[in-house]
């Protein structure tokens, strides 16, 4: 049951490929999310080499990311305005980002930068989201009600120019802040293969303050875009996109995602939320260890010369 | 105990004992001579691809009573390779500055009769460069630091100090990788004068040339050798994927993309129905 990758040059174990992709696409399908930062550690366990595996699960995220856009376009949820422009700043964050990456893998820093990247990142939402839920849920179970929440924007928001006006997300701001939230998803779509949906949806909710109903079909909008570009960035300047991997992967998501979709209705919001906040932070936390764990050798091979 | 100095180029290649460009077995001493060949000289990688054992078999023609000892050496395309050393500052596992060795086999194995030490001396082993401790592993006299692709990167001298560390972290991460094999009783005898070998290639073996010696020793003296060759080389669609992927990069990532895409769609489209 073995297939040998062609760019990956491994023999790897298929329907293990295509449940794990499965299973990463009812997370995504459940949650919201691309479900990227659960797939890249999984594959570089089963022996994948880490640029490869960032680069073909972009494809798995555009795959999911497609199928749940189509979902909220149906329901008018998708802020075709904001999205583009947030798409816009994220092709120039994935050209930044692919370039760095590139950068670093040539000074042999790429997996320490990952690493990093998914400490603070993923730790930090992590904490922050199963924070929010968890409150949220024992205020529900003593049966207080939930504080008036703050509505006001941020007031540095309204000293920029540019200004346009989001009918769909009830927003008259400007453009620079989403432009450089696109930037910085796209940086981390190239670096850590995520869509950056865990970092966009909280943003675009408690920094632009969209309604509500549009931030996930908006954000996964944007996502298709830039992941887009970055596998199309990865292929081209790194020839790290395995088409089979990819095809493997995303043939289970898609059917995942479905069904996740499904169930998410069954469960509450902030238990969702609080679920998915101990997944992000448990991932953060043990790709970090690896900078704090002796390694079994002090050694490591680095690649980056033989491919160009 | 005084560390031995880094291989020097072998004085004598193997390509000393044979005609130009043939693939023949020449005896370099009357009477005694060996003769090789493999049961497949092409190794194709495709999709079912998981590795590859090749059997070396081979006859040894010894008329005297002395006995001889049998040595395969196979070694795969030269790579560079590149190391980084982690160090800890200040409790946190970092990367050193990359270090560069210009050319070490992509694969490389010996089998033999009996361990190689038993076989030949040092000085005889390091000069025909046979065995992972005298593998050539392409350093310069001088350290110095190149500049690739914007990146510097240090390219270790064969005379630094600690070379020998980085050379058996090179030997120990690729034997790791089952790139790098080492059998002393790999080469078994079925019959008298009648020997097999096995090349055990790990699904990660690179792809190209490879070249076989087959060693005759008697007395610690090389007697003879046979020189194969055999190619290591993708087929049918995983080759077909991997030129498209290189020749068209640009093409290869938007139909990647497309195909993604396209999937999403669909499923959407059949799960609608269903639902």
């Amino acid at each position: 049951m073995d297939i040998y990758l062609p760019i990956a040059e491994v023999s790897v174990n298929w329907p293990l490929l295509v449940l794990l992709g499965a299973l990463v696409g009812f997370v995504s399908g459940l949650f919201g999310i691309g479900g990227g930062f659960l797939m890249a550690p999984v594959l570089v366990f089963m022996g994948i080499p880490p640029t490869v595996a960032v680069a073909s699960q972009a494809s798995h995220v555009v795959a999911s990311s497609t199928s749940g856009v189509i979902r909220y376009s149906g329901q008018g949820a998708v802020d075709y305005r904001m999205g583009g422009i947030m798409a816009a700043g994220g092709a120039v964050g994935a050209f930044a980002g692919v370039e760095l990456f590139r950068y670093l893998r040539l000074l042999g820093q790429a997996d320490l930068v990952v690493a990093v990247s998914y400490l603070v990142f993923l730790g930090a939402i992590g904490t922050l989201m199963l924070n929010e839920s968890l409150t949220e849920i024992l205020r529900r179970r003593r049966g207080e009600t939930a504080p008036h929440k703050e509505r006001r924007r941020p007031l540095w928001l309204y000293g920029l120019p540019f200004r346009m006006r989001f009918p769909r997300s009830g927003l008259f701001i400007s453009i620079i802040p989403p432009i450089g939230l696109g930037v910085f998803a796209g940086v981390l779509s190239a670096i850590m293969g995520v869509g950056g949906g865990f970092i966009l949806v909280p943003a675009m909710l408690y920094v632009l303050r969209m309604k509500a109903g549009v931030v996930v079909g908006t954000s996964l909008f944007q996502i298709i875009i830039t992941t887009a570009i970055t596998t199309i960035l990865q292929a081209g300047r790194n020839q790290t996109v395995d088409i089979v991997l990819s095809i493997l992967l995303l043939s289970g998501g898609v059917v995942g995602a479905q069904l996740g979709a499904r169930f998410s209705g069954r469960f509450r919001a902030e238990e969702l939320r609080a679920a998915l906040g101990l997944i992000v932070l448990v991932v953060g936390i043990h790709m970090g260890m690896e900078l704090f764990v002796r390694p079994t050798d002090i050694f490591l091979l680095a690649p980056g010369i033989s491919d160009r | 105990m005084i560390l031995a100095p880094p291989p020097p180029p072998p004085a004598v290649e193997a390509s000393a004992f044979t005609r130009e460009g043939s693939e023949q077995s020449v005896a370099t001493d009357t009477g005694l001579r060996v003769a090789a060949a493999l049961t497949d000289a092409q190794v194709k990688v495709d999709s079912s691809f998981r590795g590859a054992s090749i059997v070396l078999y081979g006859a040894v023609f010894n008329p005297s009573d002395q006995p001889a000892d049998v040595v395969v050496v196979v070694r795969g395309p030269d790579a560079p390779v590149r190391l980084v050393r982690k160090t800890r500052t200040l409790g946190v596992w970092l990367n050193s500055r990359p270090v560069l060795f210009e050319g070490a086999p992509g694969f490389y194995m010996t089998a033999s009769t009996r361990p190689l030490s038993d076989i030949a001396d040092f000085g005889q082993l390091r000069r025909l460069g046979v065995g992972v401790d005298h593998l050539r592993i392409d350093a310069p006299d001088e350290q110095r630091t190149v500049t690739r692709y914007g990146v510097r990167d240090v390219v270790i001298s064969r005379l630094g100090e600690d070379y020998l560390d980085w050379r058996r972290a090179v030997i120990r991460l690729k034997e790791a990788a089952a790139l790098y094999n080492t059998d002393p009783a790999g080469v078994s005898f079925v019959d008298k004068g009648l020997f097999r070998a096995e090349v055990e290639l790990p699904a990660s073996a690179p792809t190209g040339r490879y070249y076989a010696e087959v060693w005759l020793f008697r007395e610690g003296e090389p007697a003879s050798v046979s020189n194969l060759t055999l190619t290591v080389e993708k087929v049918g669609f995983e080759r077909d994927i991997y030129e498209f992927a290189h020749r068209h990069p640009w093409l290869y990532g938007v139909l990647c993309v497309l195909l993604a895409a396209a999937t999403g769609y669909g499923a959407s489209r059949v799960f609608r129905r269903v639902g």
